[in-house]
């Protein structure tokens, strides 16, 4: 019984990992702007990263492995927003941005 | 008191973000209030750069052109056109020859997956079962790349290196302390960096916190390398982003603080590890061939100091590789360390 709880709450958080990952791929690929994929690709790195290494710690159970892979999740999150903010400058010193914001009536 | 907390971090980032945003709106009024002109939805900066960058390719197509009309020039008399024709039919024929002899050996190979194919021989088996006992390292690989092929390892080594110097030949820009450019190619000063955000104050922080952990990770590969999966060439890769997310944060400045990351030192730190790898290899290459015994012995394994010298020849291909990747995004970025 206990064995089927674990394994059916590694089977959740992993489907929800890569369905979050699925979406940020198709993002990446039909934006046209810079910031927009940009966003999408964000939410691969933080919520598909953190939702598959939950589901891979919950099948581990806690070891040296599992807290590595905490680790792990800890080094992305504080590393993919600020690569996304830096990206994000980059483009707001070079790119032409406000052909973007413009609306078209 | 009052002065203390103005300089506070959360005091300084709430200054930087308002002094942005001000900057921000006053030249979106003044781009509005100045209408509709020539370009209308392109701000001053990227107009005037893209001018510049216009007339460069300008300048630089009629250099080209140039060299191409006196080149030309040089070819005019008969007997050197001749003496083109015959280089380059010859030319041709060698490429060919090449190309049919590799193909002709890669036919005559056996099928892949048979049993007699000249990977599955002898040698892996002597790896497998007396490399422990012969180099004395739990991780064979450590003990293959460093110790039975070291030669080999040399040789990467030296790929490695040459690849440097020759973007050293081809990109360095000698730059005065302020960052003139004292002397190199023309239009080398005038590169994007300038227009790149800098001192950014999120990635500072977060730089602060996680290089000297990617460092420390680095040197635990590299010294290590013989006990566990890992080694010179993965350790120095990892001490190499570390300090190029360093240089990222706190910019060029911050690097060459005690003089640690210059020219200088980094010529005499690539000199330094390949030439002590050159030579202890010469002295353990001649104690094998004449059957005499090392000073270094294999150590009981599993030991830190163990493993002769595969400890050694880690830590100088890690000083290796950590230099070239440093020195290749700073070439390739500004042209100088």
């Amino acid at each position: 019984m206990m064995e089927w709880i674990r394994f059916g709450i590694c089977a959740a958080l992993m489907l929800t990992g890569l369905a979050a990952m699925c979406i940020a791929v198709i993002g990446v690929f039909r934006f046209r702007f810079v910031l927009n994929r940009m966003h999408a690709a964000g939410m691969m790195d933080t919520l598909g990263m953190l939702a598959c290494s939950l589901g891979l710690f919950a099948a581990k159970g806690f070891s040296l492995e599992s807290l590595k892979l905490l680790l792990a999740v800890a080094v992305l999150w504080c590393t993919s927003p600020i690569s996304s903010h830096l990206i994000a400058r980059l483009v707001l010193a070079s790119e032409n941005i406000k052909e973007y914001l413009e609306v078209r009536r | 008191m009052k002065k203390k907390n103005e300089n506070s971090r959360p005091r300084r980032f709430e200054k930087w973000v308002v002094k942005g945003s001000a900057a921000l709106d006053r030249h979106l009024m003044r781009e509005l209030e100045a209408g509709v002109g020539e370009k209308p939805f392109e701000s001053e900066r990227i107009v005037r750069r893209e001018e510049h960058r216009e007339e460069m390719r300008a300048r630089a197509w009629l250099n080209e052109r140039l060299i191409y009309i006196k080149l030309h020039e040089r070819m005019r008399t008969k007997g050197e056109r001749r003496i083109h024709a015959v280089y380059m039919l010859l030319a041709t024929f060698a490429v060919i020859l090449i190309i049919g002899a590799l193909l002709y050996t890669v036919s005559q190979m056996p099928p892949s997956g048979s049993p007699d194919a000249p990977a599955f021989n002898t040698v892996a088996e002597r790896y497998i079962e007396n490399g422990l006992e012969e180099t004395g390292a739990v991780n064979i690989v450590a003990g293959m790349i460093l110790d039975y092929r070291a030669f080999d390892t040399l040789g990467e080594s030296n790929v490695l290196f040459l690849a440097i110097c020759s973007v050293l030949l081809l990109l360095r820009v000698k730059l005065d302390r302020k960052g003139g450019v004292v002397e190199g190619p023309p239009g080398s000063g005038e590169d994007d960096l300038r227009y790149e955000p800098q001192d950014d104050m999120i990635l500072q922080n977060l730089a602060d916190v996680l290089v000297p952990f990617i460092l420390l990770l680095g040197l635990y590969i590299v010294f290590n390398g013989h006990l566990s999966p890992g080694g010179g060439f993965s350790g120095g890769a990892v001490m190499g982003a570390g300090l190029i997310l360093y240089v990222n944060a706190h910019g060029y400045s911050g690097t060459r603080r005690f003089r640690l990351f210059s020219y200088g030192m980094f010529r005499w730190a690539t000199f330094a590890a390949l030439a002590f790898y050159a030579m202890s290899k010469c002295y353990s290459f001649f104690t094998g061939a004449n059957h005499l015994k090392s000073i270094v012995g294999t150590g009981t394994a599993g030991s830190i100091f163990s493993a002769g010298l595969i400890l050694p020849l880690n830590i100088c291909v890690g000083f290796v590789v950590a230099f070239t990747m440093y020195g290749f995004y700073t070439l390739f970025r500004k042209g100088d360390f």
